[in-house]
């Protein structure tokens, strides 16, 4: 869902330098650009209008218990456990297709993004068909590693990629030791990318609700879930949202203090040598091993149980019917999903690039503060606003794509300022001196030429849609029935088999878009 | 004015679209209805293909759980979209209808149902029902190491050793009938004991799941899920078998599933046709035939031969109309299982 | 003595000879430079020292200690020789102190007093100790370099073109400020560099390197007077090379009967003149005389091409801009000192 966040830390410093010559300011465009903000804001202001209007004392109480206690435990220990294993993960992988003369390294490098073509609940769903016992935090962990270790490795190995082998020389000549260099030099300058990955498989963390419920353990989302099943947008889940909020803040302030201010932009002018390949020599086959054993957990346990209950179903598990109509309600609402979120992307898009000033700054961070919102809190937000003020939006598709908006939007943003970035403003003025409108030169120039950004912010936003569940669930107009809906109420009743084809379709419609990702990470970094 | 942004007109259109698109389905045709349904989706399937097979009424069903739909529809209030309401349990309906959104259903249809089903304010009607049962694993418990009572399974002896699935409606309801047959400091006394003995699954077939896999040695939870199981593959119901505990106990609790018609519904008259088809020969019929298992409540209808009777289960006389979930959540909460 | 010996060295990189037999003398306490065209292996002859690469063959033995021989390779880091790269190469991720006191095995106290007298030894402000890289401007990037390489007291320092990213003025005073910290601290220094004149003004030992190979090792003055071919010559800086039949120390050439610096040599071959040694004046005098066939003017120097009386051969020289001269112009060309005689 926040993809977009750790790749603009990539993609930020492969912009060109803005032109210092600025086109004339249109208003509309900050308009615009303020009122999708106001309204990506939204959750955050209904989670403290919601704590007002409950009351210091009852929210106290609900706040102070038991069960947000442990609630809050199973958190803390999810998050401190994944994300290290996590980060040694991706910097191994990361080092052994980048760095190193491991056979098949291109082959391993596609691997380690894969697992992002199934959805983390899927994961989950293959692993209990393996092990129906699974559950609690050693469960919720090791799935929670597999399925979304790739957040840090593509980061991390486009860091790979950018760093200058000369510094690691250097290093060596000043007389340390190759793991020293490794230590002092390499992980310091991958820190930028190993912060924006933890952080966004944090949020993910926070966020995810299918993977968490399918193995029984309780995190904050799915405790907001049983709340709202049982009471509705009932005060209860109102203060769990308000703590998980604040978790989310945590993590947030711990990446910017981690990260730091500065950039390790590379210095001076001289050409990046080609990387360093260390010779695994005769560690080379057990070298082998890491990537071998991840790419059988992340994808081989999935491929097994999916296609261990397509061939138990049998011919019988493909209502067709049912099938093709979630298929196609799927599809209508990733489109129109994910041209919104582009479409809505393209004002602060253009002003973050073409008029880069504090406000069109601080304008990008609410995007992106927005959209670290978990699902549940930006649905339970949603259904809470509609139902109660704007009642006509009420459970109808334009509430939802409002919230796939806010969830997704960082995504279109990062693709669509990469190309726009890549238009010489020069041609905007051009069109303007041929005597068109500030807009109209704008959508004759740099709109054109930077759709082909836009059309893989669409892709990329409709990746998050077509995999998402938790807000899907609660704002999905009636009638309205996803294949992550689908394969979710087939789970609940163990129709497992039932449940196999709507997994395999996600999974087969994710892998372009998966491979979008893939190749993009790859162009980032310049090959 | 050649001059006008071409782009705001743009997302402006998208936007008029999106908005064109969001009208529910359902308001567009006459002669439709909207259902919120917390029964299993397979089951109210089968009823709504059957009922426009029928009518030709066209009905849009919105998928959820009891409570959620119960207070949804409460927040709604008169704006709610929906017409039908359909739950697993009782309490839902009870919320619904002290707040008097429900409208009375026709008596004919009233007629459909014995009296032990149905509220006596005639506001909501019993569509089906389903008994409270300990399914456990067989090959751990012997008949003489069962619960006499489900106030047992709170006592340490049961510490660690059963399963439930306290976020479900189904699960609340049984809550429910234990606070009005044993009163609040009784039913606190129990969630307490509980907390410390059972472990939390999400879901009663999950639950059953675990006590045939032998993770837990039995879970408190409806009947139907292991009939279903048992007639399909029975892969997960193999080792497991039910214990009513009959005796008037509230663990003999049997749960009235009920319909509604919305006081807000502009389609009065086909939501009517709908709950009298549905507890009617053709409705009741799907019960009996199908795959649900859940009992039948009609007048003069069997239910699945597979049963154990309705008549035989010696339920407790739990008052359906009155059951308050507000504070069996309340309480649950408060115990730490929400 | 000698510091640094290379003997033999190969490095192939796919079909591509990057250094082909290379051998080299590095005497302690002397500063040497390794001059050629991009791309003719000294960069790579510069690696193999430090021990970021591994030669096919050959061997290199420093202060007594071989360091690479065969399959035998000492890895850079048990080295201890010190490398100042063309960007300078700081750590983005470190401040300069951090930097400075990065190679040194101290306390935390004694590494900060080194790291403020090596900013004192390479003519830096102490107040820049806390600033990140990225603010510094090239030339100090490149003395914090020197500064950091220093701090490990190295008895070898490699300088990989580490003045060619300067500004002009910038890299004279670069150069000389390094050229005094390494001469004031008796390190001994290998300079790799493209410019043949940063090279002859930087070393006592200068070897020319061309394919792979070196062409010529020897003196500044030496490898500048005395140059073993044409090409050799031409790199290193303007010359006139002309044919001529040689008999006794002189040869009869189309700039006269000049004196050579080879008494043995009999037979016709090229002999070779620095601009720096023939005078043009114009009109009558003592020498040969030429017409100006090209003349355009350059500020203080004119560039001609005079075509030589009595022959088809015209050279091509830059001469002092005095008084006004054409094309058509005669002028006589007079010729000082020996011309150098290329042995065929």
């Amino acid at each position: 869902m926040l993809l977009g966040s750790s790749m603009s830390s990539i993609a930020e410093t492969s912009v060109p330098v803005v032109p210092r010559r600025l086109p004339a300011a249109s208003s509309w465009t900050l308009t615009i650009a303020v009122a999708v903000a106001l309204a990506a804001l939204l959750p955050l202001g209904f989670v403290l209008w919601a704590t007002v209007a409950t009351g210091w004392e009852t929210a106290f109480q609900l706040i102070f218990r038991q069960r947000v206690g442990d609630l809050m435990v199973n958190t803390v220990l999810l998050v401190v456990f994944t994300i290290p294993v996590c980060a040694m993960l991706a910097v191994s992988l990361a080092w052994l297709t980048e760095r190193s003369d491991l056979p098949g390294a291109r082959l391993w490098s596609w691997l380690a993004v894969a697992p992002l073509a199934v959805p983390a609940f899927v994961h989950s769903y293959a692993w209990i068909g393996l092990w129906p016992g699974l559950h609690g935090l050693s469960g919720g962990v090791a799935i929670s590693v597999v399925a979304y270790f790739p957040f840090l490795y593509l980061p991390v190995s486009a860091a790979f990629r950018l760093l200058d082998p000369a510094l690691e020389d250097q290093a060596a000549s000043l007389g340390l030791a190759p793991f020293a260099v490794f230590r002092r030099v390499v992980l310091p300058q991958l820190r930028l990318a190993l912060c924006g990955g933890a952080l966004l498989i944090g949020l993910h963390l926070l966020a995810e609700y299918g993977l968490y419920a399918m193995i029984r353990f309780d995190t904050f989302t799915t405790a907001i879930l049983d709340q709202f099943q049982s009471t509705y947008n009932g005060v209860a889940a109102h203060m769990l949202a308000l703590v998980l909020v604040l978790c989310c803040f945590v993590l947030l302030g711990l990446e910017a203090g981690l990260r730091g201010r500065r950039r390790y932009a590379r210095l001076g002018p001289g050409v990046a040598r080609r990387p360093k390949i260390t010779k695994l020599g005769r560690w080379k086959y057990f070298c082998l091993l890491l990537p071998l054993v991840v790419a059988a957990f992340s994808l081989g346990i999935p491929a097994l149980t999916l296609g261990r209950w397509l061939i138990a179903g049998g011919a019988g598990i493909w209502r067709m019917d049912e099938i093709g109509l979630a298929l196609w309600q799927t599809l209508v609402i990733c489109l129109i999903g994910g041209i919104a979120t582009t479409a809505a992307a393209v004002p602060i898009a253009w002003l973050s690039v073409r008029r880069p000033t504090r406000a069109s700054r601080f304008l990008e961070g609410c995007y992106y503060l927005a959209s670290s919102m978990p699902g549940v809190v930006v649905a339970l937000a949603l259904v809470t606003v509609t139902v109660r003020v704007m009642l006509p939006l009420y459970q109808t598709v334009a509430t939802i794509v409002l919230a796939y908006v806010v969830m997704f939007l960082p995504r279109a943003l990062v693709s669509l300022r990469a190309s726009i970035a890549q238009v010489p403003v020069e041609l905007e003025q051009a069109a303007a001196s041929l005597g068109r409108s500030p807009g109209n030169a704008l959508w004759a120039t740099t709109v054109r030429l930077a759709a082909p950004g836009a059309a893989a912010g669409v892709a990329l936003a409709s990746l998050g849609i077509m995999n998402e569940l938790t807000a899907t669930q609660m704002l999905a107009p009636n009638g309205t029935r996803t294949l992550a809906m689908a394969f979710w109420a087939l789970t609940g009743e163990i129709d497992y088999a039932g449940a196999a084809p709507y997994a395999l379709l996600m999974v087969v419609f994710s892998m372009p878009l998966t491979w979008l990702l893939y190749s993009q990470s790859k162009k980032i970094a310049g090959r | 004015m050649k001059t006008s942004s071409t782009l705001p007109a743009g997302i402006a259109a998208l936007a008029f679209s999106v908005l064109a698109l969001s009208t529910p389905a359902s308001a567009q045709v006459a002669d439709s209805i909207t259902i919120y349904n917390a029964q299993h989706e397979g089951l109210t399937k089968e009823w709504v293909d059957a009922f426009t097979e029928e009518t030709g009424i066209v009905v849009t069903v919105r998928n959820g759980s009891d409570l959620e739909f119960a207070n949804q529809i409460v927040q709604e209030g008169a704006n709610s979209p929906a017409d039908v309401f359909l739950t697993e349990n009782s309490p839902a309906m009870a919320l619904v209808d002290g707040k008097g959104l429900f409208e009375p259903v026709d008596q004919v249809t009233l007629d459909q149902v014995p009296e032990q089903f149905r509220p006596a304010n005639g506001h909501w009607i019993g569509i089906a029902a389903r008994s409270t049962v300990f399914a456990y694993d067989k090959t751990k418990l012997s008949a003489d190491k069962l619960p006499k009572s489900m106030l047992d399974l709170a006592k340490p002896e049961w510490k660690g050793r059963w399963a439930a699935s306290p976020s479900g409606a189904d699960f609340q309801a049984i809550v429910g009938a234990l606070l009005q047959l044993k009163g609040e400091e009784a039913t606190a006394e129990w969630l307490k004991g509980m907390k410390e003995n059972f472990t939390a699954y999400r879901g009663n077939s999950t639950a059953m799941k675990a006590v045939n896999a032998g993770q837990t040695e039995g879970a408190l939870i409806y009947h139907y899920y292991y009939f279903g199981d048992q007639a399909k593959t029975g892969e997960n119901s193999g080792n497991v078998s039910l214990h009513y505990f009959k005796n008037q106990d509230p663990g003999a609790f049997v749960s009235i599933s009920g319909g509604g018609i919305l006081a807000s519904s502009k389609h009065k008259e086909q939501a009517q046709a709908f709950l009298k088809w549905v507890t009617g020969k053709g409705g009741q019929a799907v019960l009996r035939d199908g795959t649900s298992y859940e009992y039948a409540v009609g007048k003069g209808e069997a239910s699945n031969k597979a049963l154990v009777p309705l008549a035989d289960l010696q339920a407790p006389k739990v008052e359906a109309s009155t059951l308050n979930n507000a504070k069996v959540t309340d309480m649950m909460t408060a115990a730490g299982l929400l | 003595m000698t510091l640094l010996q290379l003997t033999s060295l190969r490095k192939h990189y796919g079909a591509v000879a990057a250094l082909d037999g290379v051998g080299l003398s590095v005497a302690a306490g002397s500063r040497t430079a390794i001059v050629g065209p991009s791309g003719c292996g000294k960069t790579t002859l510069l690696r193999l020292v430090a021990g970021f690469d591994q030669p096919d063959a050959g061997s290199i033995v420093f202060g007594g200690r071989v360091l690479v021989d065969g399959a035998f390779q000492v890895p850079a880091h048990k080295r201890g020789i010190g490398i100042v790269s063309q960007d300078g190469c700081l750590f983005p991720h470190l401040t300069v102190a951090q930097n400075i006191g990065f190679g040194m095995e101290a306390e935390r106290a004694v590494k900060e007093a080194s790291a403020a007298e090596l900013m004192d030894m390479v003519g830096l402000d102490r107040a820049m100790l806390s600033r990140k890289p990225d603010q510094l401007s090239g030339g100090q990037q490149q003395r914090v370099a020197l500064a950091r390489a220093l701090a490990r007291k190295p008895r070898l320092m490699l300088l990989d073109e580490p003045f060619s990213a300067l500004d002009t003025g910038l890299r004279a005073a670069t150069r000389k400020a390094v050229t005094d910290v390494l001469t004031a601290a008796g390190i001994t220094t290998l300079l790799v560099t493209h410019d043949q004149a940063e090279a002859l003004a930087f070393a006592d030992q200068v070897a020319v390197m061309r394919a792979g190979r070196f062409a010529q090792v020897g003196s500044p003055r030496e490898v500048y007077s005395r140059p073993v071919d044409p090409a050799t010559a031409a790199f290193l800086g303007e010359a006139i090379v002309l044919p001529a039949a040689v008999a006794g120390g002189r040869a009869e050439s189309p700039l006269g009967v000049l004196p050579v610096d080879d008494a043995a040599y009999r037979g016709s071959a090229e002999i070779m003149l620095r601009p720096e040694q023939i005078s043009v004046t114009g009109g009558g005098g003592n020498g040969v005389s030429g017409t100006i066939a090209e003349i355009s003017f350059c500020g203080p120097t004119s560039d001609v091409r005079i075509a030589l009386g009595g022959t088809d051969i015209s050279i091509r020289l830059d001469i002092p801009s005095r008084e006004a001269l054409a094309a058509g112009d005669q002028v006589t060309i007079g010729v000082s000192g020996k011309a150098h005689l290329f042995r065929q």
